[in-house]
């Protein structure tokens, strides 16, 4: 038994009174450049959850680099959006202790399924099973969408620009943008766009900011769970729903505008059979606009980390070369939403 | 002076060997990495042919002519930081068609190196 998991095990015992635990298995999972996520099954013997138990730890990488946010904070986020009954994995033990592995971590349980993209995609789907996993979509973003500010429990979280958090969204991107010091003409376009466009002022709410294919597990045509909450904000309920249909995130699958599996019209009646309230596909269009150019952002931005030696990855540098991907999509979709040939609305 | 084969002919003939010969055998993250690879010397390639055909050039004389008539190029040795400032300061109108058509030749020159099949 190695020294971490024997020391997550000691905590999960300690934290349900179990009187032994012993380690099944324990693995490290793929994904996340910031945070460690290991699984870890136990049997624990007594306490209030004896039996078998499927876990995942998350802890920062010892090289993180957070400007997303901290553990703690998404452990809390996790929390609301759980308590939401959102279909989240159960957070369940923060350690905020740093004697006891050398970083914060948090424990959850563990989802079934998978969350490759690649696979989801192919898969062969009836329209029924894509019509009902895209209306789940929608009405897991709106039982997020009901945790709205002020919310003590999520008090470090900043409020966006109380005229229009799109506006917010558009000054931090310039910002990025200049950051990176490089001349990106398209995107300076972009964001002059979003800028002149910007929607009528709507509601402030809990948005998750990354719920795209690839950050939530599928088993069968079943959704198991909503992933990575680290990007969690206050904004406008679109942001979640534009960034979900960006063209950045269809794998492939282009003509299923809503994650390379289904339609936009079914995730807005499944978002609308929870609210009760009707989204102006008109505001997801602009919002899939912005999810764009903050795609192209954060690319350049992984791209600068392996040029400035920060981190060398051949990852990370053909990351800088999918930038022109979001230019082009970014001068078609501008285009269409003028020209209101959008086929998407 | 001449050396042969050339740069492109032996990154195309590298890249052959690594798809006929390595990533069927590779699984997993090393197949990934392979695919990684190949990728890159495929945009390397393709670059290569791009400045052989002086396509960069014809878009950056695009870019010259643009600015000439619609900013004063204050660096025409930097046609995009002019062009990215100039739009910045709102110096340019957005929905100036010869604008769309600089900006639609950038992207697209850049594309068919990166990836030329997302090119509709």
């Amino acid at each position: 038994m190695s020294a971490l998991e024997d020391t997550f095990a000691t905590f999960i015992a300690r934290q349900t009174g179990a009187s032994d635990a012993t380690v099944v298995s324990f693995d490290k999972l793929s994904g996340g450049a910031i945070q460690d996520n290991f699984g870890l099954t136990l049997d624990l013997e007594g306490g209030n959850r004896p039996g078998r138990h499927e876990f995942v730890v998350r802890q920062d990488a010892p090289s993180g680099v957070a400007e997303s946010l901290t553990r703690p904070q998404e452990f809390r986020v996790l929390q609301a959006a759980f308590g939401a009954g959102v279909t989240a994995p159960e957070p369940l033990w923060l350690c905020e202790d740093p004697v006891v592995t050398g970083q914060v971590f948090y424990v959850m349980a563990r989802a079934a399924g998978s969350a490759s993209p690649r696979m989801l995609v192919k898969s062969e789907f009836t329209d029924e099973q894509r019509r009902a996993l895209v209306r789940t979509f929608g009405a897991e973003l709106a039982r997020l969408h009901s945790v709205r500010p002020p919310d003590d429990s999520l008090d470090f979280l900043s409020m966006p620009n109380p005229d229009n958090p799109a506006l917010s969204r558009v000054a931090l991107y310039r910002r990025y943008l200049e950051e990176i010091g490089e001349p990106h003409p398209v995107l300076e376009w972009a964001l002059n766009w979003l800028e002149d466009n910007a929607p009528e002022l709507g509601p402030t709410v809990l948005c998750h900011c990354d719920f795209r294919t690839g950050n939530y597990m599928i088993s069968g045509d079943r959704l198991t769970a909503i992933l990575d909450w680290e990007f969690a904000a206050w904004s406008d309920p679109c942001e979640d729903l534009g960034w979900l249909c960006s063209r950045s995130w269809r794998f492939g699958a282009d003509e299923r505008e809503v994650g390379g599996i289904g339609d936009k019209q079914d995730l807005l009646d499944g978002y609308r059979e929870v609210t009760g309230a009707s989204i102006s596909p008109a505001r997801v269009n602009y919002w899939e606009v912005m999810a764009l150019v903050r795609w192209a952002a954060i690319a350049l931005q992984q791209a600068r980390r392996h040029m400035s030696g920060e981190q060398r990855s051949l990852e990370l540098a053909l990351t800088g070369r999918m930038v022109a991907q979001m230019e082009y999509d970014l001068l078609n979709q501008i285009q269409e939403l003028e020209d209101g040939n959008d086929q998407s609305t | 002076m001449i050396n042969r084969p050339e740069t492109r002919d032996l990154l195309a003939e590298a890249r052959q060997v690594l798809f006929d010969s390595l990533v069927p055998e590779l699984g997993g993250e090393r197949k990934y990495e392979a695919l990684m690879i190949a990728n890159a010397m495929g945009m390397a390639i393709r670059e290569q042919e791009q400045k052989e055909a002086g396509e960069p050039e014809s878009t950056d004389v695009m870019l010259s002519r643009f600015l000439a008539g619609h900013v004063l190029p204050e660096d025409p040795g930097q046609g995009e930081q002019t062009l990215a400032r100039a739009l910045r300061e709102r110096v340019v109108d957005g929905g100036d068609r010869e604008l769309r058509e600089v900006l639609r030749a950038m992207t697209e020159t850049r594309l068919k190196v990166n990836n030329p099949g997302y090119l509709k």
